[in-house]
């Protein structure tokens, strides 16, 4: 077994079982904090992959944007001194049967599948050829996630504000 | 054991599935946009893990980068609409939220 | 890509350019002009009509664009300018029309005038999604461009908030809306892991040539078609649709259900015959690869979507709620002539679509109408209406009776036109069911012209005055609905034209 793979299965543990954490418990608080950890791991596996600016990115928009706000949330909308915070769940057993059931028939489906395989060389850093693609095969979408961008800042605008009478 | 594609997609399969869990049994409004994100993270490691061992090109990493954008602009128009909601109700449960049935 | 290629492309995607240029100056207009926002509604129109021309434009004017030059060398690219995409964006910006002047009567927009800028930036944000699933040919195009639409349409589902009830059908769509396009990506990542690209065209390429797990495959169509489902409300997919349509102000419903659900058919149609038909036979039916069998899919689900759209549209009170489940049994039947698979079921889609537009925007508008005046969507207060407002009842009526598809209107054309598909199809059995929903279907449609000629109110009904550009207005709607009825030759050339989807 290779440090990688030993990186490898560190980091898959850290996604899983704090992702687990995040789903199963019954403190908002935990789930928010839970999450962070599985979107860490996230990360550290797309340096695994060799995706070094989406590691990176990973951390800069999910742990510091989206997870903030998500905490932000979870702040505003509970009382932070009640740690006790009522999450109940609906149906747990027949949920756990069958989100079960998928599962292990979706990892089996997985596993047998026949993926393309030809494990491209190791590049030593993507930024610049991501850079590139995006300017050029992918300009269209690029710019368009551009209107989405101001799109959702409008709408998050006009959500937020408040009504006068 | 080699670390191999189909390592990557075991964990990124049981993301999605604990994703789909949060959904299904979860009533709290951001836990399951919480879901939603693991489910989003899940299918992002199958772009990365796929376009490095399929040999595709850089192609999966920048539909990765995508999807994180889209999430990002997507929690924030969730989370101001949570909110909202919480100034009108006081709570954030989905199951709670019903003056729309009759 | 070279800039040779660039300007091309560009030339290609003028309606979309239009439309963005547009919503950003409706942003600056919105900053100019912070006291008097009288102006934004002409500004709009005035990018619908330049739009407008480029979309007919586009009928003859056909193309690829953007086309993917590095990792496949291929000549297709990710947006296809074709006469079957033009023709769903004409119903888009017919219906984007019509919303301007819904959104100007209207009482609940009204009150929030202040905000009209982010209103119609946020309407065109939702047109610029639509146009983009309409032409798009890359699933992650797709993606984004479902992603543009859906993050708009949920700010505008709680766009009034005046009443509690816009803020809950904004998080209930939301809620289902992200949960159904995370299902689709995580579809959209097995399609790029089995094939290595996310171009319609190459992955029908691919599954041509290569032998692929089916079960795989099978599993990420299905997650694909959650997100497209959720788009066009079919079963098991619809849960958000009555809670929405109610809660959301009613122009926004009217344009929910006519709008929106033309770019999910259109990326439906695109999406089939893009990535699975390899050719068209001599009778126009689909030569579908047999990866997975979309046939079947489709009839079980349309089957389900019209019945349980139907059934339950018997039991509903509040007329929007009706009127949402009524749109999900004509997504139903719509659906149905996609599962023929045939370029006949298509033209039978597009003439539905055509039709369905002004009927149902038509009975909306009437509804808002009467809610603005009586404050009232229950069917119940409709009692004795066809007495105190005799034109509003009657009208009403006639786009019931288009609704329901019964002669002489052109909601008989469009089933007409549907079933003759089926029949030359041999799918006799789904056939009859459709014509059973159809009866059913009658009942509930009739019953709110019950109340509104037959029952005797209790209470006096208030007497609904129009003012007359609103008379006008009803009449152009009108008009189409009873005129294609008969003289419906122009609408089956158009449409027979109009199928004709690129890249085979």
């Amino acid at each position: 077994m290779s440090l990688y793979d030993i990186i490898f299965y560190l980091f898959a543990l850290l996604v899983l079982v704090s992702a687990f954490i995040t789903v199963t418990s019954k403190n908002i608080v935990h789930s928010a904090f839970s999450l962070m950890f599985t979107l860490f791991g996230v990360a550290g596996i797309y340096v695994l992959l060799g995706a070094d600016f989406l590691g990176v990115v990973q951390l800069l928009v999910y742990v510091g944007g989206i997870l903030i706000l998500m905490i932000f949330g979870v702040m505003m909308t509970n009382e932070i001194t009640n740690v006790d915070i009522k999450t109940g769940t609906t149906q747990v057993v027949p949920a756990i049967i069958g989100v079960g059931l998928f599962a292990g028939a979706l990892t089996s489906m997985m596993l047998r599948t026949g993926w393309n395989s030809q494990p491209s060389e190791n590049m030593d850093t993507t930024t610049y050829a991501i850079g590139k693609l995006l300017l050029t095969e992918y300009v269209l979408i690029f710019e368009l996630l551009g209107m989405l961008l101001l799109v959702a800042l409008i709408g998050a605008a006009s959500v937020a504000r408040k009504e006068k009478e | 054991m080699q670390v191999e594609l189909t390592h990557f997609l075991v964990v990124s399969t049981l993301l999605f599935s604990m994703g789909v869990f949060a959904i299904v049994t979860r009533k709290n409004a951001i836990l399951v946009l919480m879901g939603i994100e693991l489910m989003l993270n899940a299918a992002n490691i199958n772009f990365v893990a796929f376009s490095k061992f399929g040999g595709f090109g850089l192609s999966g990493q920048v539909i990765a980068l995508f999807v994180i954008i889209l999430a990002a602009a997507e929690a924030a128009i969730a989370l101001a609409i949570v909110l909202n909601i919480y100034k009108t109700f006081s709570n954030v449960n989905v199951d709670e939220i019903n003056n729309l049935k009759e | 890509m070279n800039y040779e290629n660039l300007y091309s492309s560009l030339s290609l995607i003028q309606p979309e350019i239009t439309i963005s240029v547009f919503l950003l100056l409706i942003v600056v207009a919105d900053l100019i002009f912070d006291k008097n926002k009288a102006l934004i509604p002409f500004l709009a129109l005035a990018g619908l009509i330049i739009a407008s021309v480029q979309v007919i434009l586009q009928v003859t004017n056909t193309g690829y664009a953007f086309p993917f030059s590095d990792v496949y060398l291929s000549r297709k690219g990710m947006v296809t300018v074709d006469a079957f995409g033009a023709f769903f964006k004409l119903i888009i910006i017919i219906s984007s029309f019509i919303l301007v002047y819904f959104s100007y009567v209207s009482d609940e927009i009204k009150k929030s005038e202040k905000n009209l800028g982010e209103y119609y930036a946020l309407i065109f944000g939702m047109i610029l999604g639509m146009f983009f699933l309409s032409s798009a040919s890359d699933l992650i195009l797709i993606y984004v461009a479902l992603e543009l639409l859906s993050l708009s349409s949920y700010v505008l589902a709680g766009f009034s908030k005046l009443r509690t009830r816009n803020s809950e059908a904004s998080l209930k769509y939301l809620i289902y809306g992200a949960t159904s396009s995370g299902l689709m990506l995580f579809g959209i990542s097995i399609f790029y892991g089995l094939s290595g690209t996310t171009n319609l065209y190459e992955i029908n390429t691919f599954l041509a040539s290569h032998q692929i797990n089916h079960l795989t495959l099978s599993f990420a169509s299905i997650l694909i078609f959650a997100g497209i489902g959720y788009k066009i409300s079919s079963v098991p997919f619809h849960f958000w649709t009555p809670d929405v349509y109610e809660g959301a102000p009613i122009s926004i419903t009217a344009y929910l259900s006519v709008a929106s659900k033309a770019a999910g058919f259109a990326l439906l149609v695109r999406f089939i015959k893009s990535a699975f038909v390899t050719s068209d036979d001599s009778l126009g039916y689909w030569e579908i690869l047999s990866v997975f069998d979309w046939h079947s899919l489709l009839i079980l689900v349309s089957i389900l979507t019209m019945t349980l759209g139907n059934l339950t549209a018997l039991w509903q009170n509040n007329i929007k709620r009706m009127l949402a489940y009524s749109s999900i049994a004509h997504a139903g039947y719509m659906l149905l002539g996609v599962a023929v698979l045939s370029n006949q079921g298509l033209v039978a889609v597009l003439i539905y679509f055509f039709f369905y537009l002004f009927m149902n925007l038509g009975a909306f508008f009437i509804v808002m109408l009467i809610a603005n005046k009586t404050g009232s969507e229950e069917i119940d207060d409709y009692n004795g209406l066809g007495y105190t407002s005799p034109f509003l009842g009657v009208a009403l009526t006639l786009f019931m009776v288009a609704l329901i598809g019964l002669p002489p209107t052109a909601g008989f054309i469009g089933k007409l036109y549907l079933f003759i598909a089926l029949v030359d199809a041999q799918m006799i059995t789904v056939a009859i069911i459709a014509l059973l929903n159809t009866v059913i279907a009658l009942y509930y449609y009739i019953r709110v012209l019950k109340h509104m000629f037959l029952t005797k109110s209790t209470v006096e009904t208030q007497t609904v005055s129009v003012i007359r550009p609103n008379i006008i207005f009803i009449i152009f709607m009108l008009a189409p609905v009873l005129i294609f009825g008969v003289y419906f030759g122009p609408v089956v050339d158009f449409a027979k034209r109009c199928v004709q989807i690129l890249g085979l």
